[in-house]
Parts: structure tokens; C-alpha cells; sequence
């Protein structure tokens, strides 16, 4: 059977866990009315919602750009993690903002080198821009993009003297992966980029760096130059079966099959890169909403932290939450290497358990993080908001019903062991 | 103190005639210098440390010359022979270096080096001051060349820091930085006394859980929390009973360095620790700021030291320093130094053959006004690495460097 076949909520059915689902994988944490209003509009209809960014409001708009200006000014990358913060927590798309960190993840390039937080701050946006739109796009931007030539050295690609750095990760891990392509590709690739250099902060074409001549890329040959690598990249069979690798271990399962690349593989070439109708297939598939799937991936500190704060309707101190997130190995805007972060298991040592637990302690029990409005329910009804699975919560019921203090404590107490919970760290 | 003093002060239940508990015994297996007990502390001093006015060429006149109002005088200078000593305020290092256990190793640095701070530290972060940037540390890489043996624990930790240095940034490592010892552990905030027990034995419980396999992630996640509650309930044991051997002079650096012998004390299985002493950037009025930082560092580690050896772990424990750069010979116009080139490294370890190594730098032979340096710091790096961590460095350096010959056999 077809992974992405799609699932028939009609006759499948569409519970408060399905729903549930949906919003975690594609939002970080849902809150009780999300949930609800899910529930009520059904899958087709959440579907569409979550991949039609609706317009931003003006007041939003304007406390954004106020962000991202004062961060650009100041050259300050801590207060662009609050902007970007800012923007996931309080923003209209949920969705866009998680597929912008995982296009940083994907090129992922650090301020450590750029050490600009105007570049950082536009390549975000180009994120952005093409968040759910055409991959080609996207890549023939971030080829031009002003931090992404200062992190892989750009202007040192030169006519006479080639440096291989971007045609190297363009190959390795943009577009094809390991395995896919020889040495000497890279070599005449780079040499298709050389040229495309920074100037006065802008992309600048050095014609007189350019090399013209021949080059032969993947068994083709031509007079080359960068956006035509770029075409043959996308045109190589390896390309869409590496993003769909990469997707389905952003929104599906850790080890995706052989058929599910394939699949996935296959709708991401007929719909020609365009990102949108190919989450649509895959965020309302089969294999979507199959067993295996379901709190199959270990929460990224981003999804942990936001998770906790969206689910409970904490409006977060940005600054706060950006150093835990950082302190719990995924600093924004530094990812520790061109390969971004790997994530999954490796989030976790005892000593970032401790921290998301500690968190969730200030969290419940304090104001540091931001105010928790949610209204105070049973042990067993914020279980199910927060974890949506079948867990055994019966710690969490004992000290409600055990510790001393007023109920309100006790339940804040109770929802600090049910963040601790190894399910929750699961999505 | 020796070891008996420390187990019977730490735990009282050696007199009750009950079995050691698991930390003890691990701190006695410990003593039989396996080199997998091994640990490195990394002080790093940012800002560009004067390297000049901290081991003092005092007898050279072409030092004085240079430095008409920021020389250290002939005869304040801690002497350790006929031609360099120490800063007046290393006295706790100098006493370090009488009993051979501190060594010096002179004129560190690189070719072509490079001013900038950022760069620089970089440089000295990542140990690749030729090839194109990789992002990744030289620790991280070492860690990460190792994952199987330092699987669940936490192998590294950066301490004091808000954000992680680039030394400790792996590929696949994640190496936490904690703030302080309150960090590793769970924290309760606004619980009566009564219901602490009761939190903990709940906390306990989550790791327990009954629904659902074992098996994946979940299990992997259950698995690591209770290790988790484990090694904290050990440190808690040895922190409540802690009592450390020297004391320690109230500056961050010191309480740093404190928690870190704590954590040793605590056989967390962690190798690396990372702690930062900023400020070195002195281009003004350095003296009266320099000889304070000297003084924070020097009070620090030779605390720390004595700490250490009072509890028997001084010869697993191997603490060095590093700076970014150096600075210039000559002294700038504002009563400080510009950014420099070669420098010292310290090493602290009973594990150490103490003494100096390696030529002062020449005052005369320089480099655009800098000092030459004479090893470079990856044969450091990889002597802490080959011979100390059992880390093979080649891989982690991208060739293999000379080592240093600063430890004993």
C-alpha cells in the first residue's frame, strides 16, 4: 500500500489524540481550544488552515519589525533570537516559522562566522519567504545569500584559485547527500560559483572572477554557471529522495523505510519542490496518523520549551526561554556545524533532562518563564492536553493528592511531574 | 587529609560498619590511575592574556625598556631563576611551581597569527588555524571520536558559562553548561519539607513507568532519566558531605573550581571541564586590573589544587590554561598592551614534571613587534589528548604534532 495514501478521518475517525497529533508535529504545542477547534473543523479543514498562512495582523507586524530592527542595529544575535522567538510563539503561522528552523537546520550556517545579525536576520527571512513555497527558489536564494556566502567563503571562490566549500555542501548536504556525486564534480561545480561574491553587504556578481569555461557535472556538459549547477542538482534522482529523508524525520518517524522515502521521494517531484502540496499529502497520510508514527520523535529543545509554553498559554519572557533553549543544545541562529543539528537522541544527557525538568518546575511554579493562565484542571485532563497518549500518570495523581498546600499548588505541581515524564519528551 | 580522613568525614557510614556506598567504592577503584579516570580541566583566560607580565622576563633590560610604566620591578618579580619570574600576584602558583607540580610552557602560539580576538580564539577553539572553518571544537571532536565510550554519561561540561565555547561544540556530542551544581539536580521550587521526599520517590517513579515497551526511544528516555536521578542523588551525597581541603578565596573563578572538584569528588564520569576567566583585554590602565586577574587566577588554582590533593585525586586531575593571545612587547599609550602573538600555557597536575619548558621568548628577535613562538599549541593539545585523555589526536588535530614532554612517565 501507498504510505501516503491518505487517511480517511470519516471513516477512521478523528479523536481529540488525532487532532492532538497534528497540531504538536506541525505547531509546538496546542492549547485545550486548539485542540477543540480542530476537533470541531475536522482534518481537511485544520489541513488547509495550517498551510494557508493567513495575513499578519497589524499590531504583530509592527512589535515584529520593531524586534528585528532593534536586533539588526544593535548587531545583537541574542535579541534576534527573541524576534525569532517572537515570531513562533506569536505568530500567525505556526507552521511557516517551524519550516523556517528546519531550512536553518537545513543550511544551517552560524553567527559564530557571519557575525551579522542583519545577515542572519535575511537569510531568515528568505526562510520565510519560501517556508512552504518552491524549494528551487529557496535554493537559488540561499546560493545568493549574503550570510550564506560569508559562511562558506564565498569570496574566496575565485577564478584562478576555486574554493570548493559551498559547491561541496551544496552536494553533500543541500541537495543530494554523501555518496551521490564524486570528487570532481565538486570540483567543476565550484567552479561554476566562482565569482559569486559579497560586496558593500549585497550579492555581487564578479564577472571578472567568473570562471566561462567548460565544466562537466554529473556526466553533463556545458559553460556552467551556478544556477545551472543548481538545476542539475535538483535534476540528479538523489535530491528528492534526500529532502524526503529529511521530512520524514522532521515530521514523521526517526527511521524512515525504504517505500516511504520512495513515496515521498516521488510526490516531491510531481508537484515539482513546491513544499506545500507535498506536506499536505504527508501531513494527512497513512502513514501520518499509522501507530508508528505517533510520539515517535524525542522533542527538540525549541519544541519542549514552546510545546510547554503554547500547550499551558504561557506568554513566554523571550529572553528567558531563548537561553534554556540554547542551554539545552539548540542556540538559534548557531547551530555547532554546517550539518546543523542532529537531534534526536543526542538532545538528551541527564544534564538537559535535568534542565528541561527544572524548567518545567519554573515553569509551574514561578513567573520566570512568563505567567501560566491556563485554567488549572484535573491531573488527568491536563495529562491528556499535554501528553495525548496512554501514559501512566500515576505519580502525577499522587502528589495531588498527597502534598500539602492548596489545590492550585498541588495541580502545578502535578503538571511539573507531567513535563518531566520521559512520554513527554516525546511528540 | 588523606583518603581515610576524606571517606570517613564524607560519609559517617564506614563507622556505622555499613557497606560503602557505590560512590566510595568507585573513588577507591579510581586510585588505580586507569587513564579512563583521567580528567582535564581547561582554564580559559579571554581577553588576550599579557603573557609578559604573568612569567616576567624581570632581568632582561629590553623588557623594562619596553614597558617603562608597566614592567613588573626587578625586584617584586616571584624569581624563578636568574632571568624570569612570576607576577607578584602568582604566589599561589609560584608555591605550585616550588613544589614541582606546576609547569610552564613558554612561547605558545602559531604562525601567522592572527590579532583579532575572534578569530583568534577561534583559532585556539577549534585547533585549525589554516583550514576552512568547520564550526566544530577541538573537545567536541574529541568526544565525538569517542561516543561509545562515553554513551549516558555526561562527558564534558562547560561551567559558569551562559553559552557553550566553541572548544566544546561537537557534530553529535552535546555537551551541557551548567551554571551551578543546583543545575544538576532537580529542583522543587516552593515545596514544603515534608513533601521533598515524597517529590523524589515520584520523580523516581516517572523514570518506572509501566505503559508502553521499553523498547526505542522511550525506553532509551526512561533509561537516561533514571541514570540521571542516580548520579545527582550520588552528588548530592558528596556535596552535603563535601568539605573541601584549602580554602577557596571568594571569586567566581574559585567557586568554579570548587563546584568542578565537587563534581570530580562525585564520579560523574565526566572527563572534560570547562571553566572561563574574562577580562584580559587590557589595552588601558592595565595594572591595577591585570594584577587583580592574576591574583583571582593564582587563588583559584592553587586552591583548587590543594583541594584536590587533600583528596587523593590531584594525580587523576590535570588542569591547563590558555588565552587567546598574548599581547605586544612594547606597552601601548594609554598605560596598557595591544593584542600580541606567542604566550604561556600553565599546567597544574600532580601528574605534571613541573619546571619550565621551552625558551623564554626572545625580546629581540621579533615578529612585527611580537614575540616568536616556539611550540605550537596543537603539540600541547596534542599531548592532552595522546598522553593524557588517551584521545588519539591525529584525527582530532588533522596530523600529529610533537608533544610536550610536561608529563611524568
Amino acid at each position: 500500500m501507498n504510505p501516503l495514501a491518505p487517511y480517511d478521518s470519516r471513516q477512521q475517525g478523528w479523536t481529540r489524540r488525532d487532532a492532538a497529533h497534528l497540531l504538536w508535529r506541525t505547531q509546538c504545542g496546542a492549547s485545550e481550544a486548539e485542540v477543540a477547534r480542530a476537533l470541531i473543523e475536522g482534518l481537511e479543514k485544520t489541513l488547509d488552515r495550517l498551510l494557508t498562512p493567513p495575513a499578519e495582523d497589524a499590531s504583530f507586524a509592527e512589535t515584529a519589525a520593531l524586534l528585528r530592527q532593534t536586533a539588526g542595529d544593535a548587531d545583537d544575535i541574542d535579541q534576534l533570537k527573541t524576534w525569532w522567538l517572537y515570531r513562533m510563539t506569536e505568530g500567525p503561522s505556526p507552521l511557516t516559522e517551524k519550516m523556517c528552523l528546519f531550512w536553518h537546520n537545513h543550511f544551517a550556517t552560524s553567527n559564530v562566522k557571519v557575525r551579522s545579525a542583519k545577515h542572519m536576520a535575511a537569510q531568515n527571512d528568505l526562510f520565510r519567504t519560501h517556508a512552504l513555497g518552491d524549494f528551487k527558489a529557496l535554493l537559488a536564494g540561499i546560493a545568493r545569500d549574503v550570510a550564506m556566502l560569508i559562511w562558506l567563503d564565498g569570496n574566496a571562490n575565485r577564478h584562478r584559485s576555486p574554493n570548493e566549500n559551498f559547491a561541496r555542501e551544496l552536494m553533500e548536504l543541500f541537495t543530494l547527500g554523501v555518496g551521490h556525486y564524486s570528487e570532481a564534480d565538486i570540483r567543476e561545480a565550484a567552479r561554476a560559483f566562482t565569482g559569486w561574491h559579497v560586496r558593500k553587504d549585497e550579492f555581487w556578481f564578479n564577472r571578472l572572477q567568473h570562471d566561462t569555461g567548460g565544466k562537466k557535472v554529473f556526466g553533463s556538459s556545458g559553460n556552467f554557471d551556478g544556477d545551472e549547477v543548481l538545476r542539475l542538482c535538483l535534476a540528479h534522482d538523489a535530491c528528492p529522495r534526500f529532502l524526503a529523508l529529511k521530512l520524514l524525520r522532521e515530521f514523521v518517524v526517526p527511521s524512515p523505510g525504504e517505500s516511504e522515502i520512495a513515496a515521498l521521494a516521488a510526490s516531491i517531484r510531481a508537484h515539482d519542490f513546491q513544499m506545500r502540496p507535498v506536506l499536505r499529502e504527508l501531513l494527512g497520510s497513512q502513514l501520518f496518523f499509522s501507530a508508528a508514527a505517533r510520539h515517535s520523535l524525542i522533542k527538540s529543545p525549541v519544541q519542549f520549551v514552546l510545546g510547554a509554553c503554547r500547550t499551558l498559554e504561557v506568554r513566554p519572557n523571550l529572553k528567558a526561554i531563548a537561553r534554556i533553549i540554547a542551554n539545552l543544545g539548540q542556540d538559534l541562529f548557531l547551530p555547532p556545524t554546517v550539518k546543523g543539528w542532529e537531534g534526536g537522541r543526542l538532545w538528551i544527557t541527564s544534564a538537559t533532562l535535568f534542565q528541561r525538568a527544572n524548567f518545567a518546575a519554573s515553569l509551574t511554579g514561578s513567573d520566570t518563564y512568563g505567567k501560566l493562565t491556563a485554567p488549572v484542571t484535573t491531573v488527568t485532563r491536563q495529562a491528556e492536553l499535554l501528553l495525548a497518549c496512554d501514559a501512566d500518570t500515576a505519580p502525577a495523581a499522587t502528589w495531588y493528592d498527597k502534598a500539602s498546600g492548596s489545590i492550585e499548588s498541588r495541580a502545578r505541581g502535578a503538571l511539573h511531574l507531567i513535563l518531566t515524564m520521559p512520554e513527554f519528551q516525546l511528540t | 587529609m588523606n583518603r581515610r580522613h576524606f571517606l570517613t568525614r564524607s560519609a559517617g557510614l564506614i563507622a556505622l560498619g555499613a557497606a560503602p556506598p557505590a560512590f566510595l567504592s568507585r573513588a577507591v577503584a579510581a586510585e588505580n590511575k586507569d587513564p579512563n579516570q583521567r580528567i582535564l580541566v581547561i582554564v580559559q583566560l579571554s581577553g588576550g592574556n599579557d603573557g609578559l607580565n604573568t612569567v616576567v622576563p624581570w632581568a632582561d633590560d629590553a623588557y623594562h625598556a619596553a614597558r617603562p610604566s608597566l614592567a613588573v620591578k626587578r625586584d617584586s618579580a616571584l624569581k624563578i631563576n636568574d632571568h624570569i619570574g612570576l607576577h607578584p600576584q602568582l604566589s599561589g602558583m609560584k608555591e605550585l611551581y616550588d613544589e614541582g607540580v606546576l609547569s610552564i610552557i613558554q612561547g605558545v602560539g602559531y604562525p601567522h597569527p592572527n590579532r583579532s580576538h575572534f578569530r583568534s580564539m577561534d583559532i585556539w577553539n577549534t585547533a585549525q588555524p589554516e583550514s576552512e572553518f568547520t564550526g566544530d571544537g577541538w573537545l567536541g571532536r574529541a568526544l565525538d571520536s569517542n561516543l561509545s565510550r562515553f554513551a549516558g554519561k555526561v562527558p564534558a561540561l562547560a561551567l559558569g558559562m551562559d553559552n557553550l565555547p566553541l572548544a566544546l561544540v561537537a557534530p553529535r556530542t552535546n555537551v551541557p553548561t551548567i551554571r551551578s551544581i543546583d543545575d544538576y539536580q532537580l529542583r522543587f521550587s516552593d515545596t514544603a519539607a515534608s513533601d521533598r521526599k515524597l517529590q523524589q520517590s515520584l520523580a523516581r517513579k516517572l523514570a518506572d513507568g509501566k505503559t508502553g515497551g521499553d523498547t526505542g526511544d522511550l525506553g532509551f528516555l526512561r533509561q537516561s532519566l533514571s541514570t540521571a536521578i542516580d548520579s545527582a542523588e550520588r552528588l548530592k551525597e558528596v556535596t552535603a558531605s563535601y568539605q573541601p581541603a584549602a580554602p577557596y578565596p571568594k571569586t567566581q573563578l574559585a567557586s568554579n573550581l570548587k563546584t568542578v572538584a565537587q563534581l570530580i569528588a562525585g564520579e560523574l564520569g565526566t572527563r572534560i571541564f570547562f571553566v572561563s576567566l574574562g577580562g584580559f583585554d587590557t589595552h588601558a590602565r592595565q595594572a591595577g586590573s591585570h594584577a587583580a586577574l592574576l591574583g583571582e587566577l593564582s587563588g583559584a588554582v592553587s586552591a583548587f589544587y590543594k583541594d584536590l590533593k587533600a583528596h587523593n585525586l590531584a594525580d587523576r586531575v590535570l588542569l591547563a590554561t590558555y588565552s587567546e593571545f598574548g599581547r605586544r612587547l612594547k606597552e601601548n599609550g594609554s598605560l596598557g598592551t595591544d593584542h600580541g602573538a606567542a604566550s604561556q600555557m600553565f599546567i597544574a597536575s600532580a601528574a605534571a614534571k613541573g619546571g619550565l619548558h621551552g625558551p623564554h621568548p626572545s625580546l629581540t628577535d621579533l615578529d612585527d613587534g611580537d614575540l616568536k613562538h616556539a611550540t605550537d599549541f596543537r603539540s600541547v593539545y596534542a599531548t592532552l589528548l595522546d598522553r593524557w585523555l588517551r584521545i588519539p589526536s591525529a584525527p582530532v588535530l588533522g596530523k600529529d604534532f610533537a608533544p610536550v614532554d610536561f608529563l611524568r612517565a
